[in-house]
């Protein structure tokens, strides 16, 4: 692995952002061929998964959307709580806010897309205002409690009986008919890659907003907030600025989540969905939005197959591997993985030699 | 007077908010009385709401206080507080409506222990072996795998006569049911199968022996290579005699299992009731322990993990629970004292109400029921008293007060902080898992018992002050009041000027309205009524 300091003048913007990106670009290419590639596993004909039948490429695309939704989700508490030092209990409220007014406008008043998609952003920001409120007053954990205690409240109104017309109470909002163009199961290929798309541009922005001057004076805030105020920011609208682009994000992807799955839950409202997008960032490593999505997929696959192998104990071994992370594991992959690059290395040049009897130099 | 002119003007924005409370309580009163009765009855609904409000403030004080207490000394923020309250609850009903199971299962959990207090003598006698050394890292790893093996082997074949969460005849809902009637039945002992008593019971001495080397192993393995067990210090002989009293214990309840049931049975319900009370607190003490000693302690330096930890530890309550005890809902019978209802109940006066133990008290023409508006507050304010004699007159209080302030210096006093933190939190949880008994026959058992209570003393602490015990009495005596007020209101109505029908508050705004009244008192005091200022 050698690399070649780009000089200056050969260097254009295109071929710089290829290069610094290059392990996500190669994901990307993965996931673009992902479908066709299940269908070759499993025997199936490329032209039926265009035409969207049924099996197991397409109950995979499933999976993988979730994935896409999740990880927009995770991403949006790691800009919160990982680049800015925001710990947040009641993220899962604007995930809610999100999916159950995509619902509720497509099926109670037959909205089209893009003034639900309009709504969500207004609604989003105006959440985002909502926990603003206490932003300047309260710091760290007090902060974590208002916000608990809002969502809380939030999740319980969802439920309430008064309001079960149109957010179905307990069992939660069913009969959402998406639009044709966007039906999750005649259309599921392009729904995949609309996901894909949204993911990934979001990734990018955010990419481009933590290296941002903005971006450094949140991270600045995570660091040290005292010192940041005292190099003249003004930190409540950094950290007001970090919260709505966080909260309208996390409304996006609960319109998806409205959008993709047949019912809207009164759970994903609930403090325990927060705790899950924690968990993800937790595992992909806090502070790191790569790790978001790797955590993402990580926990949405590990639930899948504890689900398939465990049934009901799947949720002991989930606290088990919350535990075991955060005794032995605390950076997450991606951070393990960064700090411990060089050790990586080595080790594998090592045990390459050991078989092939050459010692390569890292 | 100038004092207090000299406090008000000090304390401006504390003495405007209570006196804003102190109105809005004095509204709400009025709201209540009943104008058209006369004399005392007048007030009844007053009277009874407030009782229910000191009734629900007790529980979340009980609560509240043991996490404040581990939040000011340790910066350990236990999210797993609500799931050991609900812990509390669910062995408390084991206890009295099952004891036998409770016995059954007190010997494997005894003989555990037992080999697992050698811990202290294997540090010392394994420390600084060259033989041992040189595999350091690979042999605990093993201990822990034949442990698995042992203890996988055993353990299962330990007979407990319990329940069956899938077969309604035998579920823990039908027993609750059957003792709410005053029918306290078990099914037949169950005995040893497949294996004879001396593997099964030496095997889980066995495991629990080796549990012990393991942990010991581990233990040495993480110290520093310079510093190791002093040889100053005595030898540890204390620990070798708790093993052995714990086992023989073991041994014994296990030899007159049926005998011991048996009486447990024919008890009273109200010594089963003080019985349960004293193993759910000593059951969650011993779980505070072991969560402190073997996980919390290792990340005191970075708080935020110790969150993420306690979110986990949360996580795998809640399904134990569910695994043993099933999701399904289901009550706890009052102790018999407060559960008469034969002549004489509901009782004309409070000497009444002892002679023929009713579980109702006739107060101002209403029906006040003696357990859970009675007795519950009463309890609440004996442990606020008790508690606060410990903080304020024990020389443990004198390190917790200390160290709440600043415990690097308490650290460098000399003092074993250590120690104290571990006591600290055996207390605190005992205390959620007092809360949790005391509040399971007026709340019922359910697994989201725990959720909700925590969300309650969160708000509770928040308005209070997070780290300050007054705080924490007076924030669960807020939210305790506010609820129940509002559930009353919400029976009978408010009538606002300028609209015909009364404005009645639905379920949802019971939340909401604590949440509210949160949010305002941390806007006006962001460190709450009673915190310290930063």
């Amino acid at each position: 692995m050698e690399k070649s300091l780009p000089s200056p003048t050969t260097q254009n913007p295109f071929s710089a952002f290829i290069k610094n990106n290059r392990g996500v670009l190669i994901t990307i290419l993965c996931l673009l061929l992902l479908p066709f590639a299940l269908a070759l596993v499993d025997g199936q004909p490329i032209s039926s998964v265009l035409a969207n039948d049924p099996g197991q490429s397409k109950f995979y695309q499933g999976l993988a959307i979730e994935i896409f939704i999740l990880a927009i989700f995770a991403l949006s508490y790691d800009l919160l709580f990982g680049i800015t030092g925001l710990l947040s209990f009641g993220h899962a409220m604007f995930f809610g806010v999100g999916a159950y007014l995509t619902g509720i406008m497509l099926k109670s008043f037959g909205w089209g897309i893009l003034p639900i998609l309009c709504l969500v952003f207004v609604a989003g920001v105006i959440m985002a205002l909502l926990f603003s409120v206490v932003l300047p007053r309260v710091k760290g954990i007090t902060f974590a409690l208002v916000t608990l205690g809002l969502a809380q409240v939030f999740y319980i109104v969802i439920q309430s009986r008064e309001l079960a017309d149109y957010a179905g109470a307990e069992i939660g909002l069913q009969g959402v008919t998406p639009p044709d163009f966007l039906n999750p199961i005649s259309q599921r290929l392009r729904v995949y890659y609309l996901g894909l798309v949204v993911l990934f541009l979001v990734y990018f922005f955010y990419k481009r907003f933590v290296d941002s001057p903005t971006g450094h004076v949140c991270v600045a805030i995570r660091e040290n907030e005292d010192r940041a105020t005292m190099l003249g920011f003004n930190t409540f609208y950094f950290k007001l600025v970090a919260l709505i682009i966080s909260a309208i994000t996390a409304a996006l992807a609960g319109a998806m989540h409205g959008l993709f799955s047949p019912i809207i839950r009164p759970g994903i409202a609930s403090s325990h969905y927060t705790i899950a997008a924690l968990l993800m960032v937790l595992m992909g490593g806090i502070g790191t939005l790569d790790g978001a999505l790797i955590g993402a997929a990580t926990f949405r696959l590990l639930s899948f197959w504890l689900e398939k192998w465990f049934g009901g104990a799947s949720q002991v071994i989930i606290g088990l591997v919350y535990i075991l992370l955060v005794l032995f594991l605390p950076y997450g992959i991606v951070g393990t993985w960064r700090s411990r690059q060089l050790q990586i290395k080595q080790g594998w040049s090592n045990l390459i030699s050991r078989f092939t009897g050459k010692r390569e130099s890292v | 007077m100038n004092t207090l002119l000299g406090s008000f003007r000090k304390n401006r924005n504390l003495w405007i908010t209570l006196i804003a409370l102190l109105i809005v309580f004095v509204l709400a009163i009025r709201g209540l009385t009943d104008q058209e009765a006369v004399g005392g009855e007048r007030y009844k609904n007053v009277v009874i709401t407030i009782l229910r409000g000191f009734s629900t403030g007790s529980i979340i004080f009980l609560v509240a206080s043991g996490f404040s207490i581990i939040f000011g000394l340790m910066n350990v923020l236990n999210m797993a507080h609500g799931a050991l309250f609900m812990i509390g609850a669910y062995v408390g009903w084991t206890v009295a409506v099952r004891p036998d199971t409770a016995v059954d299962a007190f010997t494997p959990i005894a003989l555990l222990t037992g080999g697992f207090m050698l811990v202290p003598i294997w540090d010392r006698l394994l420390d600084k072996r060259e033989w041992l050394s040189r595999s350091a890292h690979i042999w605990p790893w093993l201990g822990l795998i034949l442990t698995l093996v042992v203890l996988v082997f055993t353990l299962p074949k330990y007979p407990i006569t319990s329940w069956d969460v899938g077969s309604y005849e035998i579920s823990p809902v039908n027993f609750a049911f059957a003792a709410s009637q005053g029918i306290l039945e078990v099914p037949e002992a169950e005995q040893f199968v497949g294996i004879s008593p001396a593997i099964g019971l030496g095997g889980i001495i066995l495991g629990g022996i080796l549990a012990g080397i393991t942990v010991a192993g581990f233990v040495i393995n993480r110290r520093p290579a310079t510093a190791g067990a002093s040889e100053a210090e005595p030898f540890p002989w204390n620990s070798l005699i708790y093993c052995l009293a714990l086992i023989a214990l073991g041994l014994l309840v296990h030899f007159f299992n049926t005998s011991i049931s048996n009486y447990l049975l024919s008890l009273d319900t109200t010594w089963l009731f003080i019985l349960a009370i004293l193993v759910a607190v000593l059951t969650g003490a011993a779980l505070g322990i072991l969560i402190e000693t073997t996980m919390i302690r290792r990340l005191y330096e970075t708080h935020f993990y110790v969150l993420m930890l306690t979110l986990g530890v949360n996580a795998i309550i809640i399904e134990i629970v569910r695994t043993i005890w099933g999701a399904p809902e289901f009550t706890m019978h009052r102790p018999s004292i407060f559960a008469g209802v034969g002549d004489g109940c509901p009782a004309e006066s409070f000497a009444a109400m002892m002679e023929y133990k009713c579980a109702t008290i006739r107060v101002l023409g209403g029906r006040v029921r003696t357990y859970n508006e009675l007795f519950i507050p009463v309890l609440g304010i004996v442990v606020l008293i008790a508690v606060w004699i410990l903080l304020q007159r024990t020389r443990l209080g004198m390190i917790v007060r200390a160290g709440v302030q600043d415990s690097e210096m308490v650290e460098a006093l000399g003092i074993n902080v250590q120690r104290v933190f571990t006591t600290v939190f055996a207390l605190g949880v005992g205390l959620a898992a007092l809360g949790g008994v005391i509040g399971a026959p007026s709340t019922g058992l359910t697994t989201t018992l725990g959720d909700s209570l925590l969300i309650n003393m969160l708000v509770a602490l928040s308005i209070g002050g997070l780290t300050s015990f007054p705080g924490a009495a007076a924030g669960g005596l807020i939210v305790g009041l506010l609820q129940q007020f509002i559930i009353k209101y919400g029976q009978i109505g408010i009538n606002i000027p300028f609209m015909e029908e009364p404005f009645k508050p639905t379920p949802p705004l019971v939340p909401a309205m604590t949440v509210l009244l949160m949010v305002i008192i941390l806007l006006v005091m962001p460190q709450g009524l009673f915190g310290r200022k930063e």
